[in-house]
């Protein structure tokens, strides 16, 4: 092991780090909500207004440019427990329900 | 022509190590491929077969380098590949004997920094290939690919400064 290894190699794992920052704070931020029920689209939100989305069996939340799901009445909550999304190609899955909310 | 003669012996005898070398790259492919580190990040591989061609840079045979590479890369696109993992395996295994070769002359670096950089290199290869068959998006996982490339290279350099160390006390030819 000499001393240009060891530069080289923390040289490069900084650099990854630093690619790594930037690609996360410019991954795209999604501007429409698409919720899909059976797998069909059937509304379409921007994400520039805050509103609630009363679906069947679930309720979807709007803030501040993230969404999350509010309520579902079947019995894992796993869509609640998802939290926010806002990036494109983010989703929210409801797999009882069959919902879900999908970022573009 | 007790020269020429020895000359030729040492051929074949050069020839008959790098084809031994290339089916050992062969197997340790293909049991690396069978024990995944898909815990890790998917498709990431340790490279445990470029630790041949990384011994062989460091013996200083060049020529036995490229050649085991390439017929090993060639010899498991056949067996175990596809056209897609031929351009793959391919333009890493290229360009990272190329760098190793390179690097060799830098003197600040030792194995260990060489096969790292070469690793590196290797995954930005496959990463470009990537690009172009998939789509740009491969590339947010270039950091992931960089990392890994770092610590396999340097875990293979440290296997072929060990398996160096063995052939030179056994005091057989490479």
């Amino acid at each position: 092991m000499k001393k240009g290894d060891i530069i080289l190699c923390s040289a490069i794992c900084v650099f990854s780090a630093l690619l790594a920052l930037l690609f996360l704070t410019f991954k795209n931020n999604g501007k429409t909500l698409i919720v899909k029920v059976d797998n069909k689209p059937l509304y379409e939100y921007s994400l520039g207004t805050d509103r609630e989305i009363e679906l069947e069996h679930n309720t979807a939340v709007i803030k501040d440019g993230e969404v999350y799901m509010l309520e579902a009445d079947c019995k894992n909550q796993i869509c609640v427990r998802t939290g926010k999304i806002s990036k494109r190609g983010e989703c929210i899955v409801c797999l009882p329900n069959r919902v879900i909310l999908e970022i573009k | 022509m007790p020269s020429e003669q020895g000359n030729s012996r040492d051929k074949v005898k050069r020839l008959a190590v790098w084809a031994l070398l290339t089916s050992v790259c062969l197997i340790v492919g293909y049991i690396e491929s069978i024990v995944n580190l898909f815990f890790i990040a998917p498709g990431v591989k340790l490279g445990l077969a470029n630790s041949v061609a990384c011994a062989l840079v460091l013996k200083d045979d060049v020529k036995g380098a490229v050649a085991v590479n390439l017929s090993r890369i060639l010899i498991s696109a056949l067996l175990f590949g596809s056209p897609v993992s031929l351009m793959f395996a391919l333009s890493g295994g290229t360009v990272s004997v190329t760098a190793m070769i390179l690097l060799k002359k830098c003197r600040h670096l030792s194995v260990l920094g060489i096969s790292g950089a070469g690793g590196v290199l290797h995954n930005i290869a496959q990463c470009a290939v990537g690009i172009v068959f998939i789509g740009i998006g491969i590339i947010y996982y270039l950091p992931i690919l960089l990392l890994s490339g770092v610590v396999c290279g340097v875990a293979v350099g440290f296997l072929a400064k060990l398996i160096l160390k063995r052939i030179e006390k056994s005091g057989k030819y490479v």
